[in-house]
């Protein structure tokens, strides 16, 4: 690697080396020069509109914008002179001109900031909110810096109504300075293009094109224009009235298996609001709407269950955690293992996770830990497993020269998946969908096929067979097919890397059995790499923790030969003594029982109530790890003390484990949890390379569920429909309600069209 | 047998051309005359239009104005069945005419053909020595001679900017790229401009020739003709005579046989003064809003789709087949040291003869306004003209002997612009002038830069409430101050020229200014909000005429006494003083 030759400049008489290749702004910010700008962000395309960044350069006409021209050697360059700082505050006055300025020039200011914020009706001066954005505000902040004191024009009010029909986030254009923060955000960092620039001159304002409504228009609600806004105009509906959190937690989301990493703002031990990271290797910031919005909502639920509770013919009894696992102990003891089930759900942490395991064996004498994911995928689990295991890092997605997505739509989840495919279509990568209905990958794609799911195996089948066979020899396809096979093929071929991506319709489609075998042909013999985008977020944790019937933590990680999975049969009709469920909500998966033990954080969808409800802490509310789709094991960290009395996972079955007296379980927190992990699982904490799994055998898939219940329409199974622990999100997130909603009536719609 | 052309260009056809067509078709077809009528362009007398040229067997050319259908009949019969010139309409032929003034100090080289030829037929474009050129460069020039010839000739930008154009090829053509593209500018979107579409809708082949040398030049393969939408006569000719270029074979592959293949594309802009400007036109094209982006890279660099791509206007193509044929030193003769060649400029406003007149650079423009232009309308007196459009200024009369080439008129504040250049007389207002076009500029910003966006729309109220008769002190350095950040602030064209009506309104013509807000008085008699009217007793012979076409009966007084004016009820409609026979009613 060649080392980048220093630029000598000159910035306010002090003369600095600097990067080539960089803006004025870029370098002077990195020798910690100030330079206001408003419409400049990192990441973002730089647009030269709000002016304030304007320098004097030697030798160049006028006043450059710093943001927009190259810096050069030798440059001599002023960044604070009488003349910038007068229009720099001229600029500020125009902007103030339209942006109401109260927060700034009221003439109880100075008095006003010396009081928090409050909206008790009493006596004392309590500070006005009128702006979401007080205090947070990079208007207020860089009209403080430039010095302006007042303004000369009277503030113009544009009168635009305030736009509040749209989950998630409130959108008041009066405040907005058209800094384009926000389309260029929305267009060339997310490739989305929901927003634009509407109309023009003094009318110009922000929107989606035709005055749709954002639903309407594609919007994902990955909320990343609401994070670039500098001003009040976009504001979260939850977090926008908190101000200014106390701290910032970084940790990794839990909603799915991508394993974005996420800046959850605290405030007065709550998370508020949640950021996205644009410095993480594996998400780039690009998290979706779920991170991004469904977490406040769903950790500070009033439905949250914060006392353990025991049913009685009379209601829920509040009962103590000493109580609790007594009524455990007792109903756990003594029981054979063939009558316990224990169900863990895959949304826990690796720790938890082995801690159930460990639990499920060591005090409870059974190897019954499965989770409805397995139930979910029936027979064709091994397969699925096989896939799972040997799924590609996202970023093999960037190198590829085409791309295959079947049932796959990343509009709201698996975004930076998602992104990263719309980024190699956009340069140029050949991009293929096939689903049952519109995607958000079409729009970059050189075909999007639709069809009914049942056709979506025969159609990779005959386009896998007639890869296969290089073009030679007959294959048969159905004749509406054959050109396009043959002509999506010939760009495959030549082709130097190719990735199927195996969305969660075709997880949940009844042919998915067809579709595993023909990704495994792919990925075999033709050297294509497989992402399976699956909602199970710890899988690969599960698997190596051994939270899994018949295998040992450490069992399914590489070391030399393939591994048999070997499944024992499971009976869901027969009736069980005492069933345990942990994080699990869904109860249509779950066997008839005599006893049924709650672990959750909210209560259950289902009708059957159980009978001794357990507080389970969230995610938010204590450490550990998670291991993402690629096998990387990543950190969750504790932003806040857990809802009140509830509990971590681990702690819990420690708890009943020393009522059971097996003295198995001595953990005193996370970290001796994770030290028996790095004992038992050589390597899993190993450092940034993911985690390897050894291959498993396919072939030997038996059939080892009997009873399960029947699932209405496979195509519509869990996956589609994202929850937390079981609980769906749309459940206690009105936005995702209101997502939920409509993605129901426009499929509706659309199928009404056909 | 004789040969009769009818100009159906917008103008000719906005002042009923295509009924005096058809009236001349009928007459044909009704009495079996053995004549062959065509249709034409424009040929710059849009004062006079519909124009009906009539060329008799000796190639003589008589060409009437102001025909109606009536007038039509009546040359059919008198002239081209019995051979009598109808002599009192005339405008142009052998004979002197008082027209013939419009033409004496034209040079016609991007209206070569204007007007003469049938716009719709590419054989009559061949016939006029057109396609030569580019042949010829086909086949003995290289191009780095091509671009060579047009940097001698001194060819500069003629859309606004005025850059040398040689230079320009030679960027692009040095640029790095597999792919490069050459974009034609026809978004003419200055108000009182229609030199481009004259020329688009009169001979289209030749933009399309000049576009096929600058492609050779810079090795493109590809064009696009960005044209307003507003000019659809213009879209419709470029789209047939790009479908007749492509059957003979001159637009396409192997262009003319040779191994260059060049083609075009029509793209049309949805009428947005902005995509004037090469990066927001490039952005239009490639699908995006039409906004500009900041420079470097230059549009010669990295362009269209990111591609090295070169950017000209209409006339500057078309003024590039001439240069070829006749050699850069023929068209390096016409104009003054800095400025050479031609300039096309669309005289419109208070002057006689509106219309196209391409005259050479270095002419003052005194000979344009009077010599050409006839002078001002009903003899009223020379105030003004305004160059360039809403970016450009004014010039006052009092320097009507500035010879006009690009230094000079850059000097007054003013800027040669694509070529608009409004007459204004002692009736216009000069602060209303300055407000009309910035307002037009406050409408048309794109809304990406403070001060375009908001900066322009602050000077507008300031200019509005000065002449509502609300302006103080303190207003005038307002805007200069305004003015002075917006011109220095802005990334493009559009906002960093916005200011300059007003700044060459203030320049000129202060005390106008002063007079609004000083006096409350308009001294063009322009603004209604300083206008009183009032009625002289003395003149007035009570006829009750004016109280009678008063709308808002603001009007008393007894028959054959002097009437009076209510000001708090007038309205300041004007009507009076055009009813009073008598010259009593007076405006102040």
């Amino acid at each position: 690697m060649t080392r980048e030759k220093k630029l000598k400049v000159t910035i306010d008489s002090r003369e600095l080396e600097v990067r080539p290749n960089t803006t004025i702004l870029q370098a002077a910010r990195e020798s910690d020069v100030y330079i206001p700008s408003l419409c400049t962000l990192e990441h973002l395309p730089s647009y030269g509109a709000c002016r304030l960044c304007i320098v004097e350069v030697d030798g160049l006409r006028g006043y450059p914008t710093s943001c927009t021209t190259p810096i050069e050697e030798g440059m001599v360059i002023r960044t604070d002179t009488t003349e910038l700082r007068s229009l720099r505050q001229e600029i500020l006055k125009l902007l103030l001109s339209e942006h109401p300025a109260s927060c700034l020039f009221c003439e109880e200011h100075d008095e006003c900031k010396e009081f928090q914020g409050t909206i008790r009706k009493v006596g004392v001066t309590t500070g006005c909110r009128y702006c979401p954005n007080d205090a947070r505000c990079e208007l207020q902040e860089i009209t403080e810096k430039v010095g302006l004191t007042e303004t000369s024009y009277p503030v113009y009010y544009r009168g635009f109504s305030v736009e509040k029909y749209d989950p998630f986030y409130d959108r008041d254009y009066n405040l907005c300075i058209l800094c384009g923060r926000c389309v260029r955000v929305c267009n060339s960092v997310r490739l989305n293009g929901t927003l634009s620039f509407k109309q023009r001159g003094k009318l110009t304002t922000i929107g989606p094109a035709f005055d749709r409504t954002h639903l309407e228009a594609g919007c994902e609600f990955c909320g990343a224009c609401v994070s670039v806004c500098p001003t009040g105009a976009l504001s979260a509906k939850v977090s926008k009235w908190y101000g200014k959190p106390d701290t910032q937690v970084t940790t990794t989301c839990v909603y799915c298996p991508v394993g974005c990493r996420l800046e959850l703002q605290v405030k007065n031990n709550e998370v508020i609001d949640v950021l996205p990271n644009y410095d993480s290797p594996i998400d780039r910031g690009l998290i979706c709407v779920k991170g991004r919005f469904a977490i406040p909502e769903y950790v500070l639920s009033p439905e949250r269950l914060g006392t353990p509770s025991r049913l009685t013919p009379v209601g829920y009894e509040v009962i103590s955690w000493d109580q609790a696992i007594d009524e455990a102990a007792k109903r756990l003891r003594g029981t054979k293992p063939e009558d316990k089930l224990v169900m863990v759900s895959p949304q826990l942490s690796n720790e938890d996770l082995f801690v159930a395991q460990q639990f499920t064996r060591e005090v409870l004498g059974s190897d019954a830990v499965i989770s409805s994911m397995m139930i979910d995928l029936g027979d064709d689990l091994v397969p699925f497993l096989e896939l799972v295991t040997s799924s590609s890092t996202f970023d093999t997605i960037e190198d590829a020269r085409g791309v295959l997505a079947v049932g796959f739509d990343s509009t709201y989840g698996y975004s930076p998946v998602g992104i990263r495919i719309k980024k190699a279509g956009r340069e140029g990568a050949l991009l293929v969908t096939l689903g049952a209905c519109d995607s958000n990958l079409d729009m970059l794609s050189e075909t999007a096929f639709q069809m009914e799911p049942p056709q979506w195996a025969e159609f990779l089948g005959s386009l896998v067979d007639y890869l296969a066979r290089g073009g030679k020899g007959k294959v048969k396809i159905r004749k509406e097919w054959t050109s396009d096979i043959e002509r999506i093929s010939r760009i495959f071929s030549d082709s130097s890397t190719n990735i199927l991506v195996i969305g969660q319709e075709a997880i949940f489609s009844s042919g998915r059995r067809e579709i595993f075998e023909k990704a495994r042909t792919l990925r075999d013999k033709l050297g294509w790499k497989i992402i399976v985008a699956h909602p199970y977020t710890n899988l690969l944790g599960m698997l190596a923790m051994g939270a899994f019937p018949g295998a040992k933590p450490g069992e399914f990680l590489k070391n030399g030969d393939a591994v048999t999975v070997d499944l024992p049969v499971i009976d869901l009709a027969k009736r069980k003594k005492v069933v345990y469920l942990i994080g699990e909500g869904r109860f249509d998966t779950i066997p008839d029982c005599d006893y049924l033990i709650y672990q959750n954080g909210l209560p259950p969808v289902a009708s059957r109530q159980p009978d001794l409800i357990l507080p389970a802490s969230l995610f938010t509310e204590s450490s550990g790890t998670t291991t993402n789709g690629e096998g990387r094991v990543l950190k969750i960290e504790k932003a806040t003390e857990p809802f009140m009395d509830a509990k971590p996972d681990w702690w819990i079955f420690n708890r009943i484990a020393e009522k059971l007296n097996k003295g198995k379980l001595k953990y005193k927190d996370v970290a001796a949890v994770q030290a028996a992990i790095k004992k038992q699982v050589k390597g899993f904490y190993g450092g940034r390379k993911p985690v390897e799994f050894a291959r498993i055998n396919a072939e030997r898939a038996t059939k080892w569920l009997r009873g399960a219940p029947k699932q209405e329409g496979q195509s519509s199974g869990a996956g589609n429909n994202p929850s937390y622990r079981g609980i769906p999100l749309a459940r206690v997130v009105a936005g995702m309600k209101a997502i939920d909603e409509w993605v129901n009536t426009s499929l509706l719609s659309d199928k009404e069209a056909q | 047998m004789k040969t009769i052309k009818v100009g159906l260009g917008t103008c000719g056809v906005s002042a009923g051309a295509q009924k005096t067509y058809e009236a001349i078709k009928n007459e044909i077809e009704l009495q079996n005359i053995q004549a062959v009528l065509k249709e034409t362009g424009c040929n710059g007398m849009c004062y006079r239009e519909p124009l009906v040229e009539v060329i008799d067997e000796q190639k003589n050319s008589f060409v009437y104005g102001e025909v109606t259908p009536e007038k039509a009949k009546t040359i059919m019969n008198s002239h081209v069945l019995a051979d009598e010139p109808v002599a009192e309409w005339l405008v142009q032929s052998t004979r002197p005419s008082e027209d013939d003034t419009f033409f004496k100090k034209q040079n016609r080289i991007v209206l070569r053909n204007c007007g003469i030829i049938d716009p719709s037929s590419i054989t009559e474009y061949v016939a006029t020595g057109g396609y030569e050129a580019i042949q010829r460069v086909l086949k003995e020039y290289t191009p780095e001679r091509v671009i060579d010839v047009i940097t001698r000739s001194g060819l500069r930008g003629r859309g606004g900017g005025g850059f040398l154009s040689g230079v320009k090829w030679k960027f692009c053509r040095d640029a790095a790229g597999d792919k490069k593209y050459i974009i034609c500018n026809a978004d003419e979107g200055d108000p009182g401009a229609f030199m481009d579409r004259s020329t688009l809708e009169s001979d289209p082949h030749s933009v399309l020739e000049g576009m096929m040398i600058c492609a050779y030049a810079i090795g493109a393969e590809e064009g696009y003709i960005y044209a307003r939408a507003e000019y659809p006569k213009a879209v419709a000719r470029l789209k047939h005579s790009i479908r007749e270029a492509l059957a003979k074979g001159f637009l396409g592959k192997n262009i003319f046989g040779s191994p260059v293949n060049f083609s075009v594309k029509i793209k049309e802009g949805a009428g947005a003064f902005v995509c004037g400007e090469e990066t927001a036109l490039i952005a239009s094209i490639e699908g995006k809003r039409g906004m500009p982006r900041f420079r470097p890279p230059f549009p010669a660099n990295k362009g269209l789709w990111g591609k090295p791509t070169n950017i000209n206007n209409v006339e500057t193509y078309a003024n590039v087949p001439w240069i070829i044929m006749n050699g850069p030193e023929a068209f390096a003769a016409f104009g003054t040291d800095n400025s050479k060649g031609t300039k096309v400029f669309a005289l419109a406003g208070k002057i006689q003869r509106g219309g196209l007149a391409e005259v050479p650079m270095g002419i003052t423009i005194n000979e344009i306004v009077f010599d050409i232009g006839g002078g001002i309308k009903e003899g009223k007196k020379f105030k003004a003209v305004q160059m360039g459009g809403p970016s450009g200024g004014c010039i006052p009369a009092s320097m009507g002997d500035l010879q006009i080439d690009y230094q000079q008129i850059n000097r007054t504040g003013a800027i040669m612009g694509s070529g608009g250049l409004v007459v204004m007389d002692e009736s216009t207002c000069m602060v209303d002038m300055a407000k009309f076009f910035l307002r037009f500029t406050q409408d048309e910003s794109c809304g990406k830069c403070t001060f375009c966006r908001i900066g322009t729309k602050r000077m507008l109220e300031v200019l509005e409430r000065i002449t509502d008769g609300n302006g103080k002190e303190g207003d005038i350095e307002l805007l200069r101050h305004l003015a002075y950040e917006i011109r220095n602030n802005t990334i493009c064209g559009l906002g960093q020229t916005a200011p300059n009506p007003v700044l060459t309104t203030l320049k000129y013509f202060p005390e106008e200014y002063e007079a609004h807000i000083r006096e409350k008085r308009c001294p063009a008699h322009s603004c209604s909000a300083l206008l009183t009217y009032s009625i002289k007793a003395d003149a007035c012979k009570g006829c009750m005429a004016c109280a009678k076409a008063c709308p808002a009966e603001a009007i008393t007084g007894e028959k054959k006494k002097a009437h009076e004016i209510n000001t708090a009820v007038c309205i300041k409609c004007g009507k009076c003083l055009e009813t009073c026979k008598f010259n009593a009613v007076i405006k102040n």
